[in-house]
């Protein structure tokens, strides 16, 4: 195992961790219900462990990526319910991030936001052309962890820490109305969605073939997964505690995606006003590059087309199509006007929809001996992976009705 | 698994990716043909790929989007074309000899060349 | 059992008007007025940069609007409420701006509570 190497992974997960998503759901739970979701935080990221650390095993032991085998296990028409549920998923959380990303250079810029949807687009289309995967991947990665300021301003507005360290304990909080009660469901609902969405698990295990894993490279996989989603799950924690600390008692929501960058503007000024800005920048478009590769790798694993970002565009040609399809599409969803804080939440809600589907091949899978020999799932393996299948099952039962009654959160 | 082995289930083989000796995609088993009759042993006699291979797997109005959107093309690889069968159909020789690779190659030609490092 | 108590939630959500069904824009404006004194607030304290504060303010703004455009209820005291914050100007003190947003607060739990 190289150091260089695991640490490089390590970090390109950490600063590749939140999404629009994740910093939108983080910053309202922390103003609503204080620290008390903290620990469905923590429950959802052991699930994108588990089903993070599952895909690359597949990866580098079966070498077919997933949509290939999930066509193989569910057949034809199963399949193709799940490739275009989770293509439609995957396309409105891509046009959320583009809207996200568009929305940080404005504030960064002041330039205005149709502008910003259409550039910002643009120069993730030319990356994605120009550099190879592995830089893609780091890039954006590493460049993402300028929201570890997030982590520093926590630290810095001195939280009650004992209050905090209460949230990681599992537990509903006292008193709340039956209305509250229903808007706690949901957020729980919309948190294990946004950390587990399924466009993790096929970039990853996809980008397990395209960097050619073997059964060496799992020490690294599960190492990159505990660690790396671990301290970058630290970073969610902390948008939502500094939203405790400075949002809730000022009545803020927040409704609008920049005031986030407050929590670090606060305790550090222009400073860390700029490195917010930057680490949501960075992190956001990760996300958006991931959700667009993700689309067209799953369209072109289940047509059995060459796909890949390690050959040149023109060497897999339907690929290459597909991505600068998707990214196109998102683009024209962000220029319909439609506010992309309302995407977040119908991503949300698509992608907890999918999830069963996207999980149950993925898991039957890493426990099939005769793919994976040795390296099936082991009692642990097994456990978790049904026990985390159990919860994203009954979340998305309740994940319409109580979009429905709460009016997607807001009561 | 060679392509000669007893197939217990047609299931072990459909939607398998094919990858040629190249080690490129080239399409996924959409349907098989088998040889024999009742009473008589059956053989797998070729691999069907392409989107008119779904006839029979998908519902009528299914179909009719799949043709209005991707065509009824079928080809037809037979079992002698294939070295071995187990999470993925490998084959003995290229994409392009079996004429598995049209609409890839059509694709290419418009895109640009250049400017991917 | 639970495609009844689905359809009954549609309903219930749906055939709502008044003050109920404005709930969520209150608590939208409330909200928005509250993050546009806090900019304002690190602003006069040279915490912000000019760009941010510039397009905070005009992306409160037309989120108001459009918060304001939705309500089933123009003429009731939130609606005017609402209508005295969008008329601030961008400069407004972050207690003037608060003044509005606890107003709304206050509109807010009582419909809550009813």
């Amino acid at each position: 195992m190289n150091p260089l190497e695991l640490t490089l992974g390590i970090m390109t997960a950490v600063g590749g961790f939140v999404d629009i998503s994740e910093l939108v759901f983080a910053a309202k739970a922390g103003s609503m219900f204080g620290y008390a979701l903290i620990w469905v935080f923590v429950v959802a990221t052991i699930g994108i462990m588990v089903f993070g650390e599952m895909s690359g095993r597949v990866a580098a032991v079966a070498k077919q990526p997933v949509f290939n085998l999930m066509r193989h296990r569910l057949g034809l028409k199963l399949g193709l319910v799940t490739l275009l549920a989770s293509l439609i998923a995957n396309l409105i959380t891509c046009a959320a991030e583009i809207g996200g990303v568009a929305f940080v250079l404005n504030y960064l810029t002041g330039a205005p936001y149709m502008l910003m949807a259409i550039a910002s687009t643009a120069v993730l289309m030319a990356s994605m052309w120009i550099l190879p995967f592995k830089w893609i991947e780091r890039t954006y990665g590493l460049l993402g962890l300028f929201m570890i300021v997030f982590l520093v301003a926590l630290v810095a507005i001195k939280p009650p820490w004992h209050q905090l360290a209460g949230g990681f304990v599992p537990h509903i909080p006292h008193g709340l109305s039956t209305k509250e009660l229903l808007i706690f469901a949901y957020y729980m609902v919309a948190i294990v969605s946004a950390v587990m969405f399924p466009y993790e698990a096929y970039f990853y295990s996809s980008g397990g073939i395209e960097e050619k894993w073997a059964p060496k490279d799992l020490p690294m996989n599960r190492i990159t997964c505990t660690v790396g989603f671990g301290l970058g799950s630290l970073l969610s924690i902390s948008i939502l505690a500094s939203s405790t600390q400075l949002f809730m008692p000022a009545n803020v929501g927040p409704e609008l995606l920049g005031s986030s960058a407050l929590e670090a503007a606060i305790p550090f000024g222009t400073t860390g006003l700029l490195l917010a800005l930057a680490g949501m920048l960075f992190a956001i478009s990760g996300a958006a590059i991931e959700t667009c590769m993700a689309n067209a790798y799953s369209l072109c694993q289940f047509f059995g087309w060459e796909w890949g970002r390690q050959r040149k565009p023109w060497q897999a040609p339907r690929f290459t199509v597909a991505w600068i399809g998707f990214f196109l599409l998102a683009l024209a969803i962000i220029l319909t006007g439609i506010d992309p804080m309302n995407l977040v939440e119908y991503a949300v809600l698509f992608s907890i929809l999918v999830l069963p589907l996207t999980y149950l091949p993925l898991l039957l899978l890493a426990g099939d001996p005769s793919y994976m020999g040795q390296y099936a799932n082991g009692p642990v393996g097994k456990t978790f992976g049904w026990l985390y299948f159990t919860i994203i099952t009954v979340a998305a039962i309740g994940a319409l009705p109580l979009y429905v009654i709460t009016s997607g959160g807001q009561g | 698994m060679s392509p000669d082995d007893p197939i217990k289930l047609v299931s072990q083989v459909l939607d398998l990716p094919l990858l040629d000796v190249g080690g490129n995609y080239c399409g996924i088993v959409d349907d098989i043909e088998l040889t024999g009759s009742a009473g008589k042993e059956t053989r797998l006699a070729a691999l069907l790929v392409g989107p008119g291979a779904y006839e029979g797997r998908l519902p009528a109005w299914a179909m009719w989007l799949v043709r209005k959107l991707a065509g009824d093309r079928i080809t037809r690889v037979p079992i002698g074309q294939v070295a071995s069968i187990n999470s993925a159909v490998k084959l003995k020789v290229s994409a392009d000899s079996l004429g598995l690779h049209k609409s890839e190659n059509a694709v290419r030609a418009v895109i640009p060349h250049v400017g991917a490092m | 059992m639970q495609r009844l108590l689905l359809i009954a939630a549609v309903l219930v959500a749906g055939c709502s008007k008044g003050p109920e069904a404005d709930l969520q824009y209150i608590s939208k404006a409330r909200s928005l007025g509250a993050e546009w004194a806090l900019v304002n607030e690190q602003s006069s304290a040279g915490k912000l940069t000019e760009n941010y504060t510039q397009s905070m303010r005009e992306a409160v703004r037309e989120q108001l609007k459009t918060a304001s455009s939705s309500l089933t209820q123009p003429n009731s005291d939130y609606a005017g409420e609402i209508g005295a914050l969008l008329a601030e100007p961008d400069d407004a003190t972050p207690a003037q701006l608060r003044a509005h947003a606890d107003k709304l607060k206050r509109i807010e739990d009582s419909l809550e509570s009813a």
